[in-house]
């Protein structure tokens, strides 16, 4: 039994170490910095059924009275409801939202954001909003491109995260934690004040 | 006869440009419609169910927005730089109206249009209607609203719309546009000349 310690220790040691190469490895590649992340303020509901499911709103139920009618014609739909991440025609019954940041990449190579993730909202998308004579268009795009030595500014009227589906408000002086996930440089978190 | 809209649009914005040049207008920063011309009436409901006439604002300066609150980009931030304009009218904020239309009355009830006005601090109307009254009123400013189903998102579908606000002056004429992306400065400075 007393012998075994010395090779518990030395495991340990060995672990100790390999983690922290693997953390050097990894702050070597992350040449993505995030600044200046804002998210724009929100409502989380649409002001019906799928309210029921949010806490946040239970004292609410002044705004559901006149509204007889759009209560009718989602009765059906309470199935739905249920599993609402996976349903599409559901998304619409909540509430969404944007994060802007600013990406600077330090390194050689070009990088870019291929994901990002919340827990205040159902899901996240990429999108990019583009003018076409006075009409905007916004698209999900499956990466935003952050050029070596250079920046990316998402902002209204452009490149965006999309908060679908916000499961609480998005109030101004609140922050929201999202985690960007970027081609080569590993993962990010940012904490963007909503505004 | 969409493809005529967005001409139609796009020629209205051209022309809003071109009046907007330094030789043309010292004093407006947004695109000016010369010569104004009576902004045609509006039958709508508000969010709070009650109906709402663009005619019965006269005395006010009303700001008419075309959009959908699903939208987390242009609209919001549109609606944002609105609300920061009119509180920075100081005294005179109660005599702009911010009207925002929606052009997705499927999605935006009047339940969903109240959470919306409420998440930004509930300064303006939030407007929907008859399919015939949504379809009459983008006719009458030339707003283009395509519906479009996109692959590669959660969202059932998406709207490309027209970005300008439509600014009718206190007399019920349509005077200004102002394009996305103008200032809040550009906005207050514009909002100031139309109150005086």
């Amino acid at each position: 039994m007393h012998n075994r310690l010395p090779i518990v220790a030395i495991g340990i040691a060995a672990l100790g170490i390999t983690a922290m190469l693997a953390g050097t490895v990894l702050a070597q590649a992350q040449t993505i910095k995030a600044t200046n992340a804002w998210a724009r303020r929100a409502p989380a509901t649409g002001g019906h059924d799928a309210m029921k499911m949010d806490k946040t709103m239970s004292g609410d139920k002044g705004t559901m009275g006149g509204d007889k009618s759009a209560m009718g014609s989602m009765s059906g739909d309470k199935g739905a409801m249920g599993s609402m991440s996976g349903d599409k025609g559901a998304m619409g019954e909540h509430g969404n939202g944007a994060v802007y940041v600013t990406l600077s990449n330090s390194g050689s190579q070009p990088d870019a954001l291929v994901s990002a993730s919340t827990d205040v909202a159902q899901t996240a998308e990429l999108h990019q909003t583009t003018r076409d004579g006075g009409v905007m268009k916004m698209r999900p795009v499956k990466a935003i491109p952050v050029p070596a030595g250079g920046k990316t500014e998402l902002k209204p009227g452009g490149y965006h995260i999309m908060l679908m589906g916000l499961k609480q408000d998005l109030k101004p002086g609140e922050k929201v934690a999202v985690t960007l996930k970027f081609e080569h440089g590993g993962e990010t978190r940012i904490e963007a004040p909503v505004k | 006869m969409q493809r005529f809209r967005t001409t139609a649009a796009i020629a209205i914005g051209f022309v809003c440009l071109l009046a907007a040049g330094p030789a043309a207008t010292a004093d407006f920063r947004g695109g000016v419609l010369k010569p104004p011309k009576p902004a045609t009436d509006l039958t709508l409901t508000t969010q709070d169910g009650k109906p709402f006439r663009l005619s019965t604002q006269q005395g006010k300066v009303v700001a008419l927005w075309f959009g959908y609150t699903f939208c987390p980009d242009v609209c919001p931030t549109t609606l944002a730089e609105l609300t920061r304009a009119r509180q920075q009218l100081g005294k005179d904020a109660d005599r702009l109206r911010i009207v925002f239309v929606t052009v997705d009355p499927e999605r935006d009830t009047p339940a969903r249009l109240r959470d919306y006005v409420k998440a930004f601090g509930g300064n303006f109307i939030a407007a929907t209607g008859t399919p015939e009254q949504l379809a009459q009123a983008r006719k009458a400013y030339g707003v283009v609203a395509e519906k479009h189903v996109v692959s590669g998102t959660a969202a059932a579908y998406l709207i490309d719309h027209s970005a300008f606000v439509y600014v009718v002056d206190r007399a019920g004429r349509l005077r200004l546009m102002f394009p996305f992306g103008m200032s809040v400065e550009d906005m207050v400075h514009d909002f100031k000349l139309l109150l005086d």
